[in-house]
């Protein structure tokens, strides 16, 4: 009898904790439900209508038109162009800087690590508006830092308008970008490096291994989850650029610092074109999809 | 037994009805005081909480509506009613101009139409160019109008003088011709080098300003005159842009927009501000009215042309109504119009947006001397008389002001002047149909 009850009994204990750990569950996935998933579903929806701000006309089922506008839309292919040079540009530097400081500080004194750790975070820990009107100041064409300290040391001989210029204004977005990116990653690195198996590190150095050899043989294979999550979460955030853009040049000069992230923005809240602002946002986040599950291989591969 | 319960039932609702109608003789139940929110943006003092709260209560002390008010700003505003029309949420109450209320709300469908406020007595009361831009050509009305002003240019008049540019300006009447205005940026360019002035093109704020200055040098318009079509691609308007592009001590400037434009010329960088009105001379934040950071001297200025008679852009604003359709909330907002824009408390509304009333009599009482004890308004007043057309209620007008600032901006970066105009004007007009 009793080899008989034990598979149920066992059945109602599993469903019992099942049933426990969904209600554990439930209020994330009401937030997420709500918040994440909804959203992508209607976002999805809308960006087949040709939906605008209008209480007297209907949204019309388009089809795909939205997706055929984009790729004929030059400023969302200047916007495309500009967003991948962000991420081209900021996720390699940002994750090496982070981890050339992390392989720096990680050994020192607490003090001293605590230090520096705030030091990088803070940025990060600052408001994002608070930072571009710092940086906005700095770049000023008529009063600011960067020119004068340039012309002070005879470097120029007149004023540069960094953030009026085409030349000059994505590359000091991709500046901004990058200290206010380095924070986190840096925290993270320190943290991976500390936890590398010590006597791991022992025995490569006891066979003979250098500093160099032990680092990319031991420590780099150790910290590989942390530099994959650094990669895909800074990929995100650079995709995602849009504070600064905001703030500081709304997209110009000539769409020279136009985002994706902005041009959606623009399209949905300042043309009304929620449809095709929508169909922008599903493009991005298949994107965003198709370079983290290659960035999720790559790190598999390896 | 379950017929019995429900013939039991149905002679209670009987009985009970019966009850409610012999009830006649009891007070019938307090009913709750009508609340209405207003979302103001920063129109002078509208957008200050001390100053309307004083205005609202008074309003609900005479009517008994309470006023829920929330301050929005140029930055954001946009978006949040936006966000709250598409919600449902929408404010009951907002206070804005016509290229707002009219040209976007009230034509896509979300504005109550206010003519029933305005009988023929208003219509004679009410400056007819003001009230036009408020009402569309089927004769809806979706602004009710408050006050006005005429934008200008501000320019430090001791700078003038100290580069002998002053003989340029007419500071009598505060005009100047064309050729006056690129001869004092040449005396200013030569006494102070390249920061003269700076035609900024990094957003919409403040973008009346280098509409303004490039339409008045040699007579374009900015749209047609019945607001169908964008006419900036004119040889006029070439001209001009090309004319400024090439003036040295003028800067093509996409890192700024209106308001840097106005803390530069605040701070003596700028000798002279494209995006200035009257709210700025009276403005003491800094300094006292009518002085820079440094105590130079602010001279207002209307926008140089061929004859020196100048077509201002005017700012206009007023009520709305949003219809969330509750028809005491849409009767209380009306009441709260007139209460304003109509009444014997029109002047205290108008004194708290710092513009000029857009009547002389609201309400049977004269208002056309509520700025009679400030001498700065009142020097204002002669710019007045220029006030041009308000087209900023042209179709696509979102779209078209981007392509506006882009052109400036591609002419900024060194594209050819007649190739960018031709180009974005060409944007503008596809979205005007």
């Amino acid at each position: 009898m009793k080899q008989t009850n034990k598979p149920s009994m066992s059945r109602v204990l599993r469903r019992r904790e099942t049933f426990s750990a969904y209600l554990f569950l439930l209020p994330s996935l009401i937030f997420f439900i709500g918040f994440v998933i909804i959203p992508m579903v209607l976002c999805l929806y809308t960006s087949f209508f040709d939906s605008k701000l209008n209480a007297n006309t209907p949204d019309v089922f388009v089809g795909f038109a939205n997706y055929v506008e984009l790729w004929r839309d030059p400023v969302f292919k200047k916007a495309l162009v500009n967003t991948l040079v962000i991420v081209v540009v900021s996720v390699p530097t940002v994750a090496a800087f982070s981890l050339w400081v992390a392989s720096a500080i990680y050994k020192m004194k607490d003090w001293m690590l605590s230090a520096f750790r705030c030091i990088f975070y803070l940025p990060v820990v600052t408001g994002s508006v608070a930072v571009t009107v710092v940086w906005k100041w700095m770049y000023n064409n008529y009063y600011g830092i960067f020119n004068y300290v340039l012309k002070g040391v005879g470097a120029i001989d007149n004023n540069i308008n960094w953030l009026g210029n085409p030349s000059t204004a994505l590359w000091c977005i991709i500046i901004i970008l990058f200290t206010t990116s380095v924070g986190q990653p840096i925290v993270l690195y320190v943290s991976a490096l500390g936890n590398v198996d010590a006597s791991l590190v022992e025995a490569a150095n006891v066979d003979g291994a250098n500093n160099l050899q032990s680092f990319w043989k031991v420590k780099w294979p150790s910290i590989m989850p942390t530099t994959l999550y650094i990669i895909v979460i800074t990929t995100i955030n650079s995709f995602q650029c849009f504070a600064l853009i905001q703030l500081l040049t709304s997209g110009g000069p000539n769409n020279a610092t136009q985002t994706v992230m902005y041009y959606i923005y623009y399209t949905a809240f300042k043309l009304y074109r929620f449809g095709y602002g929508n169909a922008m946002g599903i493009i991005l986040a298949i994107f965003i999809a198709v370079l983290s599950a290659f960035q999720f291989w790559l790190a598999k591969e390896k | 037994m379950k017929k019995l319960l429900a013939v039991l039932l149905a002679l209670a609702m009987v009985l009970s009805l019966a009850a409610c109608g012999t009830k006649k003789e009891e007070p019938a139940p307090v009913a709750e005081p009508t609340s209405i929110t207003l979302w103001t943006y920063p129109i002078g003092n509208w957008g200050d909480e001390a100053s309307v709260k004083a205005l609202t209560d008074a309003f609900t002390a005479e009517t008994g509506v309470v006023v829920n008010v929330e301050y929005l700003s140029y930055t954001d505003g946009d978006d949040k009613v936006n966000t709250a029309l598409t919600a449902n949420q929408a404010p009951d109450l907002i206070m804005e101009g016509p290229e707002r209320l009219v040209a976007n709300w009230g034509a896509a469908g979300y504005m109550v139409d206010l003519s029933d406020l305005v009988d023929a007595e208003d219509r004679a009361q009410l400056n007819p160019a003001a009230f036009a831009a408020c009402e569309t050509a089927d004769g809806k009305v979706y602004e009710y109008p408050l006050v006005m002003t005429a934008h200008c240019m501000g320019i430090n008049y001791d700078a003038f003088v100290e580069a002998g540019a002053d003989q340029y300006v007419d500071i009598e009447n505060h005009t100047w011709t064309t050729e006056g205005f690129f001869k004092a940026v040449e005396a200013l360019n030569a006494k102070f080098g390249d920061n003269v002035a700076a035609v900024y093109c990094g957003g919409q704020g403040g973008d009346q300003g280098t509409r303004a200055i490039v339409n008045n040098l040699y007579g374009g318009t900015f749209t047609s005159a019945d607001h169908t079509s964008y006419t900036w691609d004119s040889a006029e308007n070439v001209k001009a842009i090309s004319e400024l592009y090439n003036t040295k001590g003028i800067t093509f400037d996409p890192a700024i927009v209106g308001g840097d434009e106005i803390n530069l010329f605040r701070q003596g960088v700028l000798k002279m501000a494209f995006c200035w009105n009257i709210a700025q001379q009276l403005n003491t934040d800094n300094n006292d009215a009518g002085l820079t950071n440094d105590g130079q001297r602010i001279e207002f200025m209307s926008f140089p042309s061929e004859t020196g008679a100048s077509q201002l852009c005017g700012g206009i604003w007023g009520f709305g109504i949003f219809n969330n359709g509750d028809e005491a909330k849409i009767a209380a907002a009306k009441q709260f119009i007139t209460y304003m824009c109509d009444s014997a408390h029109t002047a205290e509304a108008v004194k708290t947006a710092n513009y000029f009333a857009v009547r002389s009599t609201a309400g049977g009482t004269d208002i056309s001397n509520v700025w009679a004890d400030n001498e700065i308004m009142n020097e204002y007043n002669v710019l007045m008389q220029y006030l041009g057309d308000y087209y900023q209620v042209t179709k696509g007008w979102a779209a078209a002001r981007t392509a506006w600032w882009n052109m400036l901006q591609a002419v900024g970066a060194g594209t050819d002047v007649q190739t960018a105009v031709s180009q974005f004007a060409a944007e503008a007009n596809a979205a005007a149909k």
